[in-house]
């Protein structure tokens, strides 16, 4: 269990993270997602213990991880940037971390390069970035910790490589009930392995829950009304995020069960309508268009 | 034996169960067969172990499945449930039927159309 309790980071003048509280169960993966410079990296970064937050406090399985190699024990970071000593080849780095992980196994190491088909003789430094990215994670599986940290991981991947690393993560889960926080922009990718979503938008946590309840809890409608109808009459009540209208046709996305939506539309004797749940992305661009974060601004 | 289609807006743990339900009521899964284990199915679509298992608990809550401790998950008998799926199509039937009549649909074209798709099943066994 990783439990973070109104966490803030300040650099300088900017609020990078501001008041989140999130907590992660065991065995569950966690996707953040976010605008960019929302402060999922430094989120990441301060649960690794990297960074101290300003306020608040972070705990892994009760213990404070900031400069404490009890806790650190238990987790491994793939960092966004990577860092690789110079010179060093992968089977340093198997040595390294062989110190530094009690449980490190090496056998799983060797296997995994072979299967990569990455060579544990090569420099580091000439390998490309995608095999870099594959050795971090072939480290962070064969490290054995209880939680994996992943700062957008996979963006980094080919297709072929993303569904191998997505089977290897789901064998652990399943094997030694590993938990994974994944911090990624692949929505799409984010709803085939995550249980929970924290959705990050500048500094702070505009939601954080079930993957599925968030699915279900949320639905667009497109429905034709046989004469001018008040539309916000018929959703009085529910929590209505966005109207928009192209003639005769509404597109409406609103909270509240398939159920709930359905028998409102019905009551209002529609021509023509479709309840439709969103996809992640969808969620992800209504959720922030209603702070502000409206891509037409950017784009007129 | 499962596919995922990534358009579809349902939840996976939703069509997963509902591919397995088909599968049961068309008789291509028989009764006592074992189910795949989670692990195996998560990695072969490369999901989250937890939605598979959420997918065989709604499916055991229906009644389609069992499981057996430490052996995993079978195919429960479903004589009932294959009821139950003909009684929902039948009614599907019924609705069309009315539907059609309202749009001025003959008795007659009607049925022609429903004994050309019996006898196109018929053809292809």
């Amino acid at each position: 269990m990783i439990e973070a309790v109104n966490i803030s980071k300040h650099f300088d003048h900017i609020k990078a993270v501001d008041q989140v509280s999130v907590s992660i169960k065991e065995g569950n993966v966690f996707g953040l997602v976010g605008t960019n410079g929302a402060g999922k990296s430094t989120f990441i970064r301060m649960l690794c213990g990297v960074l101290k937050p300003d306020e608040g406090n972070i705990r892994i399985d009760g213990m404070e991880v900031f400069e404490n190699i009890d806790a650190k024990e238990l987790f491994f970071y793939i960092s966004d940037d990577q860092y690789f000593f110079s010179n060093a080849t992968p089977k340093d780095l198997k040595n390294y971390y062989k110190v530094v992980y009690k449980n490190f196994d090496s056998e799983r190491f060797d296997t995994l390069m072979k299967q990569f088909d990455l060579d544990q003789k090569r420099k580091i430094n000439t390998f490309s970035k995608g095999m870099k990215k594959q050795l971090s994670v072939i480290c962070g599986i064969s490290a054995n910790t209880k939680y994996i940290f992943c700062d957008e991981t996979f963006d980094g991947l080919d297709p072929v490589m993303r569904q191998a690393v997505k089977s290897i993560f789901a064998k652990e889960m399943d094997e030694r009930n590993m938990t994974a926080i994944i911090a990624s922009h692949n929505l799409r990718e984010l709803e085939d392995i995550c249980d929970h979503v924290g959705l990050l938008h500048k500094g702070g946590i505009l939601l954080s829950k079930d993957l599925y309840d968030m699915k279900l809890s949320i639905h667009k409608v497109q429905c034709v009304f046989k004469e001018d109808i008040e539309v916000r009459q018929i959703f009085e009540g529910l929590d209505v995020l966005k109207i928009d209208r192209r003639g005769s046709l509404y597109t409406i996305t609103a909270r509240g069960t398939a159920e709930e939506i359905t028998s409102r539309i019905e009551a209002a004797e529609p021509v023509f309508s479709e309840v439709l749940p969103l996809t992640l992305e969808e969620i992800f661009i209504s959720e922030t268009e209603v702070v502000g974060y409206d891509i037409k601004k950017l784009i007129l | 034996m499962i596919i995922i289609d990534y358009k579809d807006r349902r939840p996976i743990y939703e069509q997963i169960a509902e591919r397995f339900q088909e599968l049961i009521l068309k008789g291509v899964l028989e009764p006592d067969t074992q189910l795949p284990s989670v692990r195996s199915l998560a990695m072969d679509l490369s999901i989250n172990p937890n939605t598979i298992q959420k997918a065989y608990t709604e499916l055991e809550r229906q009644g389609f499945i069992y499981s057996v401790q430490g052996k995993g998950s079978f195919i429960a008998p479903n004589d009932r449930l294959l009821q139950d799926k003909k009684d929902e199509i039948l009614k599907v039937v019924q609705k069309l039927a009315k539907e059609a009549k309202e749009i001025g649909i003959t008795k007659d074209q009607f049925i022609h159309k429903v004994n050309l798709s019996f006898e196109e099943e018929r053809s292809d066994d």
